[in-house]
C-alpha cells in the first residue's frame, strides 16, 4: 500500500490523541509534560506533511517546525522550573496537589 | 517499497512506545519510551524529505529534552517509581479501549467515500522537493519572510535563560 497524505495525518492524529489522553489521565507532572510534547510532535508532523504534499502552497511548514520546536523546549524548561519549586514546597509530584499554583 | 516498510514499522513503534509512555509506572522507563518516540518521529521527517527537521528533532527532542526531563526526575529525589496513583486499573483499561474505539471510528470515517471521495489511499500528484528546494525554503523562511518571528523566538529564549537564573538567584538570596 503506497503511503500518502492521509497515512501521515493519521499517525499525527494518533500521536496527538495519545498526548491528549496522557495529559488528562496521568497524575505525575513529568508524564503530563511528556504528553504535551507528544501533542507538539503531532502538530509538527502535520506541518511537515502539508509542506511536502502541498509544496507550492505551504512550503513554510518546514520553517514553522523550527519555531514550534524552540517554543516547545522553552515551555518545557519553564514548566520544569515551576515544577522544581512546587516540588520543594509540596514534596510530591502529584499534579492534584498543585492547585494553589 | 522500502519507504513503505520503514513508514509502517516506524508508525507502529511510535504508537506502541507512545502508549507505553503513558502506561509505564516507572517514570524512567517512560523517559526511555519517549526517546524512542522522538527518534522514530525523526525517521518520519526523513521520509517526508525534510532532513534538516529530522536533525533538529534528534538534537532537541531526542537528546536535549530527555536530558532536561531526566534532570527533573533527579530533582524529585524519588527512586524512579511513580508516587502518584493513576487511578484504578479498570479506569486505565476503559480509557485504553475508549481511545482505541475512537481511533477505529476515525479510521472508518476516513476510509468511507462520503468524507474523502477517493478513499483513504488517495495518491496526490505533487511535485517532489529536492534538497536544494528544502534549503532555499529554510533560508528564505528564517532570514527573509519570518525574520521578526525568528528574532522574537531568540529574544524569548534569552529572556527565559536570564529570567530563570535571576529567579534562582533571588530565591537563594531570600533564604
Amino acid at each position: 500500500m503506497e503511503t500518502g497524505l492521509y497515512h501521515y495525518l493519521f499517525i499525527a492524529l494518533i500521536l496527538f490523541i495519545i498526548g491528549l489522553i496522557g495529559s488528562i489521565m496521568c497524575k505525575n507532572i513529568i508524564k503530563v509534560l511528556i504528553c504535551i510534547e507528544f501533542i507538539l510532535t503531532g502538530v509538527n508532523i502535520n506541518f511537515a506533511v502539508f509542506a511536502k504534499y502541498c509544496g507550492g502552497v505551504m512550503s513554510e511548514g518546514f520553517v514553522m517546525i523550527l519555531f514550534y520546536t524552540a517554543i516547545g523546549a522553552v515551555e518545557l524548561a519553564v514548566a520544569l522550573y515551576i515544577f522544581y519549586f512546587m516540588f520543594a514546597k509540596k514534596d510530591s509530584d502529584n499534579i492534584c496537589k498543585y492547585g494553589d499554583l | 517499497m522500502y519507504n513503505n516498510i520503514i513508514f509502517y514499522s516506524a508508525s507502529f513503534l511510535i504508537v506502541l512506545f507512545g502508549f507505553l509512555t503513558i502506561f509505564f509506572k516507572n517514570i524512567f522507563y517512560s523517559l526511555l519510551s519517549v526517546i524512542c518516540v522522538f527518534f522514530l518521529t525523526a525517521v518520519l521527517f526523513l521520509l517526508l524529505g525534510s532532513e534538516y527537521n529530522a536533525v533538529i528533532q534528534l538534537a532537541i527532542y531526542g537528546f536535549a529534552i530527555p536530558i532536561i526531563l531526566g534532570l527533573g526526575i533527579m530533582f524529585t529525589g524519588k527512586s524512579g517509581h511513580e508516587t502518584a496513583s493513576s487511578g484504578s486499573k479498570l479506569k486505565d483499561l476503559l480509557f485504553f479501549f475508549g481511545g482505541l474505539f475512537i481511533l477505529a471510528v476515525i479510521y472508518l470515517v476516513l476510509i468511507s467515500n462520503t468524507v474523502i471521495p477517493n478513499g483513504f489511499n488517495t495518491n496526490f500528484n505533487y511535485e517532489g522537493i529536492n534538497s536544494y528546494d528544502n534549503f532555499r525554503i529554510f533560508t528564505q523562511g528564517i532570514f527573509v519572510k519570518y525574520i521578526y518571528a525568528f528574532e522574537i523566538i531568540s529574544v524569548i529564549l534569552t529572556i527565559t535563560a536570564v529570567g530563570l537564573t535571576m529567579i534562582k538567584k533571588r530565591g537563594e538570596g531570600l533564604k
